[in-house]
């Protein structure tokens, strides 16, 4: 789906569209899933009476009773371990943990059981749940409340990753993943939650998982990220564009499975590659992006293929803006991707 | 610290006690003897310390407002359960793992304000170097470990440390506190179980403020109490009003002693109230999840002025002037360490690569050289 398509898309309904924000996104998709399947429930920590910390749950509760959306005690191995319970027994569990940093007490359930159950039992038994979670940095929240986990659970088989960075996506990949029959690891860029403005269709849609969508078109290099970097990559492409650099600016919003036809094509058309994300460097996600276009784009490359990251350090506090590859490095990187 | 009570030292796990212990009832009149170490100079310093916690409360909150720290977790209301237990134990001699809501425990156990403000600040003279959020310290002079926020995740290291005072043979012991929420979570349990098979010197201390953000302790658990679960786990288990400073200490101490002459852990469950919001993260907690009759009722058991009433009651009253006096004291005290804090400037880039590792690997170097040459670039 391309930046045109979206528009279009958004378009088709007319009248019918409405700029909303990345949370209100979330909260309308989760209010629309769980008026359309009585098997979607909705649970975590604080998602009911408060309606999250980041009030993505708000007024939920309220609208659906407290059996389908209800706060859990205080244990991410019990949220995520039960929600594969429910998954397996037939319903659409929906779970938020406060924080991707927090994911980790609940993690043998989602890589031991979560992703393996359908895997293990021939298909028997399956797991259709959503994790939702917010991640990134940005926001002043020291080592705890700042890191970009993505990596882990791309490299695990058998879950999928998403990561939107626009109202639009944030609805449809969403719905896309309640409906879907597999676990999804559904990350939410907390920087973007009310900075990211857009607009959606009235009507019921969905984005589906494993495409990219191209932002802008450009010849001249490729720019690729996912999540709370993509109005920086925008802002590094503003400046190039200054200059009379063309830059196509990718957004992958799925990392499993992610869109190698869109990326290997847009390579191959413009001969270089800036890979974007928050992570930090090492096994970073990118790597592995990296290596598909070496491989299948090598011929086309007229610069080695170039990544922006986290640097390899527990996210720090005070240098919080610091630590983001913010649109300066990133145009940097492509200044010296032009230049080779 | 010894101490005499009447307070049976139990040598096999407690029977299921509903009621917690106290010495001293709401209106100030003792409810049982009060030990002999309670002088009423004695009750003024506790008093002087709580009131100074509740002070630096108040200023850090103000500090909030102003944008100069980013987040805050209060513990107005818990005044007693952290004061109290900071003087039942060893202080520098003992090793705490405490939780992120600790700074009044932190402050009594004489953790400087300065270290503690500095960390709010993430300033320069940030013991912890502005890594953390704010309102997470370490002290290693105190002993007193860095603060995770991630819950209950200090359990089983405190466990751990525990076991290895027993292996190295020494008289420390290993404090741990945490909220009512961690007792659900599995490193909490997992702690647990690990410290009673090891019958290491562990004091598990429970803040049982009765709310974990939204979530109550009826929506937490389906135990009545946190402390009756210190039987599954092989260790007595204590329950204490938390807003009776003489029975924590009372209980804490004989709980640590019990821990120290090598009878394995045990766990104090401290009955008290977050009277503040949760965090500033939590502005509209009247509103959203609890009522105010209920924070009314709980302000009306301020452990502060239980001690104040309880030295009226013994004739000995704290008068006005003295009590203002500590309050603008600690206000100016706090003012004071701020300016110092602020002008000692922010950690730069540097610190960033520091401390990932003993040494700085090659990948590091390179990063780093990276953030110097765009920095020194940036600044041109
Ligand atoms: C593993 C983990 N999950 C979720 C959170 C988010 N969180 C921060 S404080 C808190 C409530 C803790 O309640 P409790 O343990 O009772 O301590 P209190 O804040 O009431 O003193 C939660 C859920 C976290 N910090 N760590």
């Amino acid at each position: 789906m391309t930046a045109t398509q979206d528009r279009k898309e958004a378009a088709q309904a007319g009248a019918g569209t409405r700029t909303i924000n990345l949370i209100q996104a979330v909260t309308e998709a989760l209010h629309e899933e769980l008026q359309r399947d009585e098997r979607v429930v909705l649970f975590g920590q604080d998602v009911g009476a408060r309606g999250g910390v980041f009030m993505a749950t708000a007024g939920l509760q309220a609208t659906f009773g407290k059996e389908r959306v209800f706060d859990t005690p205080l244990s991410e191995a019990s949220i995520v371990g039960a929600a594969v319970g429910m998954a397996v027994r037939g319903l659409r569990p929906v779970a938020e943990i406060q924080f991707a940093d927090y994911m980790g007490p609940g993690f043998d359930q989602i890589i031991s059981q979560a992703a393996k159950i359908r895997y293990r039992s021939g298909g028997q038994f399956t797991a259709p749940l959503v994790i939702r979670t917010p991640s990134g940095g940005g926001v002043k929240g020291g080592h705890h409340h700042s890191q970009s986990p993505e990596s882990y659970y791309a490299h695990t088989p058998g879950l999928k990753v998403v990561m939107p960075s626009t109202p639009y996506d944030a609805k449809g990949l969403l719905k896309a993943a309640i409906r879907g029959d597999d676990p999804v690891i559904f990350f939410e860029p907390k920087r973007l939650y009310r900075a990211a403005k857009g607009e959606v269709p009235d009507h019921d849609y969905t984005v589906r998982l494993g495409e990219a969508a191209i932002r802008r078109e450009g010849t001249d290099l490729s720019l690729i990220g996912y999540g709370g970097v993509m109005p920086d990559l925008e802002r590094a492409a503003d400046a190039l564009a200054a200059e009379g650099v063309g830059v196509e600016v990718i957004d992958l919003r799925s990392l499993v499975p992610w869109d190698r036809e869109t990326v290997v094509q847009s390579v191959q058309k413009t001969g270089r590659a800036v890979l974007v994300s928050e992570a930090p460097r090492t096994a970073n996600f990118m790597g592995e992006v990296a290596y598909v276009i070496q491989n299948e784009a090598f011929d086309s490359l007229l610069a080695p293929v170039t990544q922006v990251a986290g640097f390899d350090t527990p996210y720090p506090y005070v240098q919080d803006k610091i630590y983001l590859p913010g649109p300066n490095r990133i145009t940097a990187a492509c200044v010296q991707a032009l230049n080779h | 610290m010894t101490q005499t009570s009447s307070l049976p030292i139990p040598s096999t796990p407690q029977p299921f006690t509903p009621q917690p212990i106290r010495y001293v009832a709401e209106d100030g009149t003792p409810v049982q003897d009060l030990p002999a170490a309670y002088t009423p100079e004695r009750l003024r310093e506790l008093h002087a310390l709580m009131l100074r916690a509740r002070e630096f409360d108040r200023k850090l909150i103000t500090l909030l407002r102003q944008g100069r720290t980013t987040f805050y977790a209060q513990s107005s209301g818990m005044e007693a359960t952290q004061v109290g237990l900071a003087r039942s134990i060893r202080v520098g001699h003992d090793w705490v793992w405490p939780y992120y809501r600790d700074h009044t425990l932190g402050l009594a156990m004489g953790v400087p304000m300065f270290e503690l403000i500095s960390q709010c600040l993430g300033s320069n003279s940030d013991p912890s170097r502005g890594r953390q959020m704010p309102h997470h310290f370490a002290a290693r002079k105190q002993h007193f470990v860095s603060i995770s926020s991630s819950i209950a995740s200090q359990v089983p290291p405190a466990a751990g440390n525990a076991m290895a005072q027993k292996y190295l043979g020494t008289d420390e012991i290993t404090v741990c506190t945490f909220g009512d929420g961690a007792t659900s979570e599995g490193d909490w349990h997992a702690g647990m179980n690990m410290a009673g098979a090891a019958h290491a010197p562990c004091l598990f201390v429970c803040e049982n403020n009765q709310w974990a953000i939204s979530t109550n302790l009826a929506g937490q658990t389906a135990s009545e109490t946190i402390h009756i679960k210190a039987k599954a786990y092989g260790m007595p288990g204590f329950y204490v009003d938390g807003n009776d400073i003489v029975a924590v200490m009372e209980v804490c101490a004989h709980a640590a002693q019990w821990v120290r002459e090598g009878n394995g852990p045990a766990l104090v469950e401290c009955l008290t109230y977050r009277v503040g919001s949760h965090s500033n993260a939590d502005a509209d907690a009247e509103k959203n999840y609890r009522t105010r009759e209920e924070v009314q009722e709980w302000l009306d058991r301020d452990p502060i002025v239980r001690v104040e009433k309880l030295l009226e009651h013994l004739g000995h009253p704290i008068d006005a002037e003295e009590r203002a006096r500590l309050i603008s004291e600690t206000h100016r005290e706090v003012d004071e360490q701020v300016i110092r804090a602020e002008a000692t400037g922010q950690p730069d880039w540097r610190i960033m690569f520091e401390d990932v590792y003993a040494d700085l690997p090659g990948h590091l170097r390179i990063q780093a050289a990276e953030l110097r040459a765009e920095q020194e670039g940036s600044a041109k």
